[in-house]
């Protein structure tokens, strides 16, 4: 049996796209559909795992993308990352300081008393995990009554825009590493391919934009003990990072927008200094668009783990650039899954026509082994 | 630097140039720039924060006022207006090393303004925006403020708006904050030992 051109693929496909948009839509005469707002403000957290894994901090754009998905959150960022790579890059901004996030949340399991203060912020670590069987058939009143009481129930706070960050008050006790001054141009995922080894910059970049779960699986590793990081949390912050670019004719620093972040700074064990100065904790670092606090967490376990893997040598996965950086990107990984659902009609007739003819070859020997059991009985007769 | 000069109302930028003068040299020094940076309300003076009150309001309300500019004046583009992506580069708190985290969305613009009399004024935008024509709007806003030029007044109300709107989101993340700062001192007195590990 040969290769052979079906005809009619192109109506089928086109009937699958048919077959989706009627299952999105088949709520019918009763339905409302999604708007963008309500999904970039209602799935929040959705949206947040879309611009981050998409690599394009643009909610309105990721909340589409999830609507036409249907809420696949792989197809979703595909999708986002499929639109990027249609615009063109007008420049690279100056380096950004996280520093001057205005936060909604900042928390560290190091300390109690950090400067500042802890505020929870918007988080489900606290919650019960019961189902909230009242939003089952939530009243469209109530529900936009919610902020509006929020908002007059709490009183106008005098708080600073900004805050330290912990890890400052460390370094200025001595406990971690002095501050080096870095000037290498950080390394460009979205332009160079990953060859090995690679600079942190890369291992950073690509752990910004990797699928949440696949993160989560290696940190996971090493967090269970194929690793030694052992971190804690010296802060984790949530917050909106103002965008500041040189103004175009004065070069004064402009606000030219904000961006939701999270960062994770986790310390972990402390080394001796290899220039034999005080030894300090070691530092691990996560930040990535949107609201997305384990993803942070993971990638700052990672980020230890790499900086021993790429000192040292690796010595468990978690701790390999290699493996970690080429398995957790989601659009990477599913397009691989994904293309195994493609025609491979040539490919798997020619594992046929192999097996058949191994087939035919076993046979053949099991037939003469037959034959010359019957001889040797024969003789012995 | 003086903080007065940080919390200028708009009316008092448009009525007082020296002072706008006075901030921009005094901007320069060391460490007025964080200080600048960490204000979010009642900065409607500060040419830097413009285009951040302007993308606070409806864009079809920036670019109409920018048209009933645009019939005052003629206008040149400098460079074209675009819209594409910024790659954000980012410092990591840890070991101060740059990366990339991913893109944003950003549109840009510049300007020349041509008064009746000849005089040239320009102005140019940057902004997270998706729209070419919405940072050629503002742009075009940037060259009327800066040279503090005939209907500047126009452009007042938006950017009152925006600052207050600005403001009222500011508000309510530090309620964020409030509502849920954690008492530790508080916890201490009724708990026998902290929650920790």
């Amino acid at each position: 049996m040969g290769y052979v051109a079906i005809k009619g693929g192109g109506q089928a496909i086109q009937g699958a796209e048919d077959v989706l948009e009627a299952l999105r839509t088949a709520e019918g005469e009763h339905g409302t559909p999604l708007t963008t707002q309500s999904i970039e403000h209602q799935l929040r957290l959705l949206t947040s795992r879309i611009v981050s894994e998409g690599g394009l901090y643009h909610p309105q754009l990721a909340a589409l993308a999830i609507k036409q998905s249907q809420g696949d959150t792989l197809e979703a960022a595909f999708a986002l990352r499929a639109y990027r790579s249609t615009k063109p890059r007008l420049l690279e901004t100056c380096t950004q300081d996280t520093s001057r996030m205005r936060l909604i949340r900042r928390i560290s399991s190091a300390f109690k008393d950090i400067p500042g203060g802890q505020m929870l912020g918007p988080t489900y670590d606290y919650a019960l995990r019961l189902m909230r069987l009242d939003l089952a058939n939530e009243s469209p009143e109530i529900f936009r009554e919610v902020a509006r009481e929020f908002l007059a129930e709490t009183p106008e706070p005098n708080l600073p825009d900004t805050f330290p960050k912990v890890v400052e008050a460390l370094r200025a006790e001595g406990l971690l590493p002095p501050v080096e001054n870095h000037t290498e141009t950080p390394f460009d995922i979205t332009r160079e391919p990953l060859i090995f080894p690679v600079p942190r910059s890369a291992a950073l970049a690509t752990m910004a934009r990797a699928e949440t779960g696949s993160i989560l699986a290696l940190a996971y590793s090493n967090m269970r003990g194929y690793g030694d990081v052992h971190p804690t949390v010296a802060e984790l912050r949530v917050g909106y990072l103002p965008v500041m670019l040189p103004h175009p004719i004065t070069g004064e620093p402009v606000e030219v927008g904000e961006v939701l972040m999270t960062e994770c700074e986790v310390v972990a064990m402390y080394e001796d200094d290899d220039a034999k100065g005080a030894p300090t904790f070691t530092l691990g670092y996560g930040a990535c668009f949107g609201h997305n606090e384990v993803k942070a967490i993971a990638m700052a376990i990672l980020d230890r783990a790499l900086q021993k893997g790429m000192r040292d040598g690796p010595t468990n996965p978690s701790e390999d650039p290699e493996f970690v950086l080429l398995h957790i990107d989601g659009v990477d990984s599913m397009g691989f899954a994904s293309h195994y659902k493609m025609p491979h009609y040539v490919t798997f007739q020619s594992d046929m026509d192999r097996l058949r003819t191994t087939q035919q070859k076993h046979e053949s020997v099991k037939q003469q082994d037959v034959k010359q059991q019957d001889n040797e009985q024969e003789v012995q007769v | 630097m003086n903080d007065g000069i940080l919390i200028l109302s708009y009316s008092e930028r448009v009525d007082a140039k020296t002072s706008r003068h006075l901030y921009q040299k005094a901007y320069l020094q060391e460490g007025v720039q964080d200080k600048y940076m960490n204000q979010t309300t009642s900065i409607t003076s500060q040419r830097s924060q413009w285009p951040r009150q302007l993308m606070a309001v409806p864009a079809a309300e920036v670019i109409a006022v920018a048209a009933t500019l645009a019939s005052q004046y003629q206008i040149e583009d400098v460079t074209l207006p675009q819209a594409g992506l910024a790659l954000m580069q980012l410092r990591d708190s840890a070991l101060n090393e740059a990366y990339y985290p991913g893109e944003i969305p950003l549109a840009s613009a510049r300007v020349m303004l041509t008064s009746k009399d000849g005089a040239q004024y320009e102005g140019a935008a940057q902004v997270m925006h998706d729209s070419a024509t919405f940072a050629r709007a503002v742009a075009v806003i940037d060259a009327v403020l800066a040279g503090n030029l005939p209907g500047s007044e126009a452009v007042e109300p938006l950017l009152d708006r925006g600052a207050a709107l600005l403001t009222q989101q500011s508000i309510t993340r530090k309620k964020m904050l409030a509502r849920t700062r954690v008492d530790f001192a508080l916890l201490g007195s009724t708990e026998e030992e902290d929650g920790d590990e």
